[in-house]
């Protein structure tokens, strides 16, 4: 038997939602089929759920899944420019036409999809934003040339999340494009993903017994996002996210971690997401979403 | 004597590689080891940090390299140790880890620069009055302070205590002196 997993025409932290639901109980004792076949785009943070998934089928001994590549050409080509297919041809058995990846140049591709598996990668990332980071975040989206170093910080400490509690390697991409439905502004949006233990693994053995029967994947996402704690008992740790989230109230930013079946937001003015969601459909590890977006004519 | 411990060049030995990023936990604790490394094996009375080769720190990493080398069980060998060099955003980095630390340090500008020190973390408010009137009068008693902040002598002397007892004033007999950086 093989299970359909269809990828939604727009992909992105909503609509991943349908996605996530399609696997069933996890991990699913059927083949999968990612079937991508109508997709006509995806966030990174789409992007990243498919190798996510694909990662996890891997780690717990599925047998290789199937991935059907987008029909439209021109999806076809940005994911490829994205370096989607470069990990999913890892991931998966690939079935469909795969454009080769174009020439890099300026592009909304602030950094191509990119494998977090060790310190050594974080540098990497830090390295690689810090070149695109400014034309994009001061030129575009009117951010003060300051807010380029805080973005890199927030991108360094969301990659370290993975490398120091996921228990597993994860993915990073970060993209600029125009958040229409929502907003009608420019984003620049950094999408986090691993396939890991998640959050509430990750905190079980050291804050469950406070939280007594509320402890679930929820409250494990309010601990560390909210309350600033962490699994290590060094006082100086928790830290990243909470410099996250005061760098992002500054630019009416918006963060949201997903792990596991609930899903935590710090949402913004403009923006009319639940801050919690429970009972979500079951995902392996967690996924973040940065979004910061172009500042009004009067903030500048 | 002053030693000046270049962060940049000790980066550049650890992670073998041109960056200039410090981020990381694992990047922070290799520098701090190589930073009290250099301090166990120099003589010198103050050792400045010199951050001006880095471009970004993040906050894992001053937490590794600044927070923990306070924390220490032997903080800085008994050195006076003063950042040097820092961005405005590597201040806001530092300062917000040695904040959540209740921790403090001196730092001064780039070389060239000869503004008065500043203070980077958690003191009191009586403290940080106090260190900028000795950083702009030099050696001053309790009582010269009390008088010129016009307080009693004792809330100047607890003052003092408590900034010469974190190393960031010197105590010498009843003065309080800046911190030996030129």
């Amino acid at each position: 038997m093989t299970r359909v997993v269809e990828v939604p025409a727009s992909f992105d932290d909503r609509s991943f939602e349908q996605f996530a639901a399609a696997f069933g109980a996890w991990p699913p004792e059927e083949k999968i089929l990612i079937d991508a076949r109508g997709a006509q785009w995806s966030s990174p943070f789409g992007l990243l759920a498919m190798l996510t998934a694909g990662q996890a089928l891997a780690e717990a001994k599925r047998e290789r899944p199937l991935f059907t590549v987008p029909t439209s050409d021109e999806v076809k080509r940005y994911w490829a420019r994205t370096g989607f297919f470069t990990y999913a041809a890892e991931l998966f058995e690939l079935h469909g036409k795969v454009p080769k990846a174009a020439a890099a140049g300026p592009s909304d591709v602030l950094l191509d999809v990119t494998p977090v598996r060790a310190t050594e990668d974080v540098h990497e990332v830090v390295e690689k934003i810090s070149q695109g980071a400014s034309r994009i975040l001061h030129g575009e989206l009117g951010l003060e040339m300051k807010a380029t170093l805080r973005f890199s910080m927030a991108l360094s400490e969301a990659c370290q999340n993975i490398v120091e509690h996921a228990g597993t390697s994860g993915w990073v991409a970060v993209q600029a494009y125009t958040f229409r439905r929502r907003l009608g502004r420019r984003v620049v949006v950094i999408a986090v993903s691993d396939a890991g233990i998640g959050f509430r693994r990750s905190l079980e053995s050291t804050h469950a017994k406070r939280f007594g029967e509320r402890w679930g994947d929820g409250a494990a996402l309010e601990a560390a996002l909210i309350q600033g704690v962490s699994r290590f008992r060094d006082p100086g740790r928790g830290q990243g996210l909470a410099f996250i989230k005061r760098f992002l109230d500054q630019w009416k930013g918006k963060i949201s971690i997903r792990s596991g079946t609930a899903r935590l937001a710090i949402v913004p003015p403009w923006d009319e997401d639940l801050p919690l969601a429970e009972h979500l459909p079951f995902f392996p590890g967690a996924q973040v979403q940065i979004t910061i977006p172009a500042q009004d004519a009067e903030a500048r | 004597m002053i030693q000046t411990i270049h962060i940049g060049r000790l980066l550049r030995e650890t992670v073998s590689s041109p960056y200039r990023n410090l981020v990381t936990r694992p990047t922070g604790a290799a520098i701090r080891n190589r930073i009290q490394e250099a301090l166990a094996e120099s003589d010198c009375l103050t050792a400045l940090l010199d951050f001006s080769d880095i471009e970004l720190l993040d906050f894992s990493c001053a937490d590794e390299v600044v927070a923990k080398l306070l924390l220490a069980d032997e903080p800085c060998a008994g050195r006076y140790v003063v950042l040097q060099g820092l961005r405005e955003d590597q201040h806001e980095a530092i300062e917000h880890v040695l904040t959540h630390h209740r921790l403090a340090i001196a730092a001064v500008g780039a070389d060239e620069d000869h503004a008065e020190p500043r203070l980077l973390g958690w003191v009191t408010p009586d403290a940080r009055a106090a260190f900028a009137c000795v950083c702009t009068q030099g050696a001053l008693t309790a009582r010269d302070v009390a008088a010129l902040l016009d307080w009693m002598v004792g809330r100047a002397e607890v003052a003092l205590t408590a900034l010469a007892g974190h190393r960031l004033l010197r105590a010498e007999h009843d003065r309080y002196l800046p911190l030996p950086i030129t």
